[in-house]
């Protein structure tokens, strides 16, 4: 790894405002720009780039930027749970840096001057985890997958181009309709595809091997919070027997202990409403995320190792409060 | 010249030593978990005292090549893999150590990812490394350290580690087992928990129901038995199919078993999957004792191809005459007992969950090692 070379992101033009930088905008910028990074990833880059454009003058001016533009970043985007997996990381590293060595300009120029390389870090876990899961995969295999999540994809297209034989169920995943480019993106690489609607997986999961989701983010029990669908998947797979496997990177786990979906920022209120009239939008202001606890989950699969729920925990205590 | 020539020799030895070795796993002349990992150990410490090299990773090689040709000598004896890992660790251990203090070496091995902050950090100039580099640079070069004798001392530790196992379990038994307490055992076939009960017995009075697990271990069942009866134990042994209507009176089942693997999940003698269910059905607690060097980092991918079927002779005889030729007739060795039926796994390190194996697997082993 060429760690000596400056590997900083290019900054993305309108991100700069004359009157300030717009956090938010930034964010949205490179996800947008790179459909590979993940949201945690992003928020993590967006503030590498706030980072390079400040020049704080005490170490706790420089937390208090951080902590500000994160606020920031949390109340102007939507679903905010995964990106403050990112959020919270990055700060805790500062934090711990400035803490051990005293030394925060170093620190920051440090992470100024590597914006890109976390970038491909967190791309190269992705490859790692599909060659961790790669043995979980066998011939004649029949899997489900839920919604479109890059880790499982690239944990099924490493099989595939291992010359390992199996056939895979897709969920439409509805509302966001994202198991369609799941499918596409299977079919494309040659692996045999049938999308069936959310409705099916109790129908198919007799025929099912074995299920892998990814995760939007994986809370501090090793429940995961992912599309939603993912909870009901998982009660079928558990009720008849089925291993359901997680696929996620590391950067993801989150300092969340949430019980149930109603433990969650709510994004759409609407959706626990009733009402007696007609609504055009019913279906829009529907729930996209749910809540799937640990106890049906067999294993994560990251790329710090094959996990139990028990792991995760143990990985985020390491991080807070060794 | 003379030198090169006993160099030969020696090597030739050890090629006999080592095919001889490969032989008797084969053949199965030497078996069960302890033995195995016992003689594979022996056989790493003469291989290591014989091997030259100049890189370490070129030992690290040679002992991959040996460990493969093992484990295909015989898949299921996962323990000798075990032991080829733990020490391929020793020595990924061991060369880390002195590339350390060799300052800028170090720096060679690219960082593992271990944990979450790996996203971030590196081990550029910023950090703590700045210091120690300037204070090493100067004398850390001279110093070569021989790893050999590190080495051998290690493998040393890990057979007298071996050797004291059942010890070291067996000491917690007061703990586990109260007075008066009746106790199931399936597994009479293990030396661990035959430790296990006539050491508690020194403290404690208990009863041991032994399950008879027809057909492979019937006569060793009546050994264990006798031998606990011997050592004023009540015991009882009782067949197969009771095992259900007494589990109501059982306080706890403790069972040895031929493997742990990486979910804690468990390789163990064939019925003792049924008898945990029934535990659990009762939720009668179910015990595991097994020393470190039968936790494996598999994982069941493949459940039926770690299952080795024996003899069927002893279900049906081929004396049995009419029936031999119009049935099917099966007898595997072992189970597979899932992570969710054991309630506990007393190891030489203590008192684990099932489901923390994994960590134990991450501390002892290199992810790099998994696959040899």
């Amino acid at each position: 790894m060429a760690l000596s070379e400056t590997t900083s992101l290019p900054v993305p033009a309108d991100s700069v405002a004359s009157n300030g930088f717009d956090i938010v905008a930034t964010y949205r910028r490179f996800l947008q720009e790179d459909p590979d990074m993940t949201m945690p990833v992003a928020a993590i880059e967006s503030l590498v780039v706030l980072l390079s454009q400040t020049e704080p003058t005490t170490a706790s001016e420089l937390m208090d930027i951080l902590a500000k533009a994160v606020a920031e970043l949390k109340k102007g985007v939507k679903n905010s749970i995964s990106l403050s997996a990112g959020c919270d990381m990055f700060q805790r590293f500062v934090l711990r840096n400035i803490q051990e060595y005293g030394d925060w300009e170093a620190c920051r120029r440090h992470l100024v001057k590597n914006g890109g390389l976390f970038l491909e870090r967190a791309k190269a876990s992705r490859y790692k985890i599909a060659e961790l899961g790669l043995p979980f995969i066998q011939d004649d295999d029949t899997i489900l997958i839920h919604s479109h999540s890059r880790a499982v994809t690239e944990l099924l297209l490493l099989a595939a181009r291992r010359h390992i034989r199996f056939s895979v169920f897709v969920t439409e995943s509805r509302p966001t309709e994202e198991g369609l480019s799941s499918a596409k993106t299977l079919r494309d690489h040659g692996i045999p595809v049938r999308v069936i609607v959310d409705g099916a997986v109790g129908w198919a999961i007799q025929k099912v091997d074995k299920v892998f989701v990814g995760a939007e983010g994986v809370a501090e029990s090793g429940g995961i919070i992912n599309r939603v669908g993912t909870y009901q998947i998982a009660v079928l797979a558990k009720d008849s027997n089925k291993p359901l496997y997680v696929v996620a990177e590391s950067h993801k786990f989150v300092r969340l202990f949430p019980l149930s979906p109603f433990d969650l920022p709510d994004e759409s209120p609407a959706a626990s409403t009733f009402t007696t009239e007609q609504e055009d939008d019913e279906i829009q202001s529907s729930p996209l995320l749910d809540f799937t606890s640990d106890n049906l989950i067999t294993a994560l699969i990251t790329d710090i190792g094959v996990l139990t729920s028990s792991g995760v925990s143990e990985e985020l205590i390491k991080m807070w409060y060794d | 010249m003379l030198a090169a020539g006993a160099h030969i020799s020696k090597e030739k030895d050890l090629n006999a030593h080592i095919e001889a070795f490969v032989a008797q796993i084969k053949r199965r002349q030497i078996q069960g978990s302890y033995n195995v990992a016992l003689a594979t150990s022996q056989l790493l410490l003469r291989v290591v005292s014989a091997a030259r090299w100049t890189h370490v990773d070129q030992l690290v090689t040679q002992i991959k090549v040996l460990g493969k040709r093992l484990q295909s000598a015989q898949p299921r004896e996962l323990a000798c893999g075990n032991i080829i890992r733990r020490v391929l660790a020793l020595i990924r251990e061991e060369s880390e150590d002195t590339n350390d203090s060799e300052s800028g070496d170090g720096a060679i091995n690219s960082p593992l990812i271990t944990s979450m902050f790996s996203l971030l950090s590196t081990n550029d100039e910023y950090g703590p490394n700045r210091q120690s580099q300037s204070l090493c640079d100067g004398t850390g070069r001279s110093i070569k350290k021989d790893l050999k004798p590190y080495i051998i001392e290690g493998i040393q530790e890990l057979i007298d580690e071996l050797r004291s196992i059942d010890e070291s379990i067996a000491s917690m038994g007061v703990e586990m087992i109260h007075e008066n307490e009746t106790i199931l055992t399936p597994t009479p076939n293990s030396r661990t928990v035959l430790k296990f009960l006539l050491r508690t017995a020194q403290k404690r009075k208990f009863t041991v129901l032994v399950v008879e697990v027809f057909p492979n271990d019937v006569e060793k069942t009546h050994e264990f038995a006798l031998k606990l009866a011997e050592a004023g134990i009540e015991t009882t042994v009782i067949t197969d199919a009771m095992v259900y209507s007494i589990m109501g009176r059982v306080g706890k089942v403790i069972l040895g078993t031929h493997a742990v693997l990486a979910n804690g999940g468990l390789l163990a003698s064939a019925g003792a999957a049924m008898i945990c269910q029934c535990a659990n059905v009762h939720r009668t607690p179910v015990v595991v004792c097994t020393g470190l060097y039968k936790l494996s980092p598999m994982y069941p991918f493949d459940i039926e191809s770690l299952i080795e079927v024996g003899d069927t002779g002893k279900v049906l005889e081929f004396e049995d005459g009419s029936l031999v030729d119009k049935v099917n007739v099966v007898n595997p060795l072992y189970d597979y007992v899932p992570p969710e039926s054991v309630d506990l796994c007393i190891t030489n390190m203590g008192g684990y969950s099932p489901n923390f194996m994994y960590r134990l697997v991450l501390d002892h082993y290199r992810q790099e090692d998994t696959t040899l």
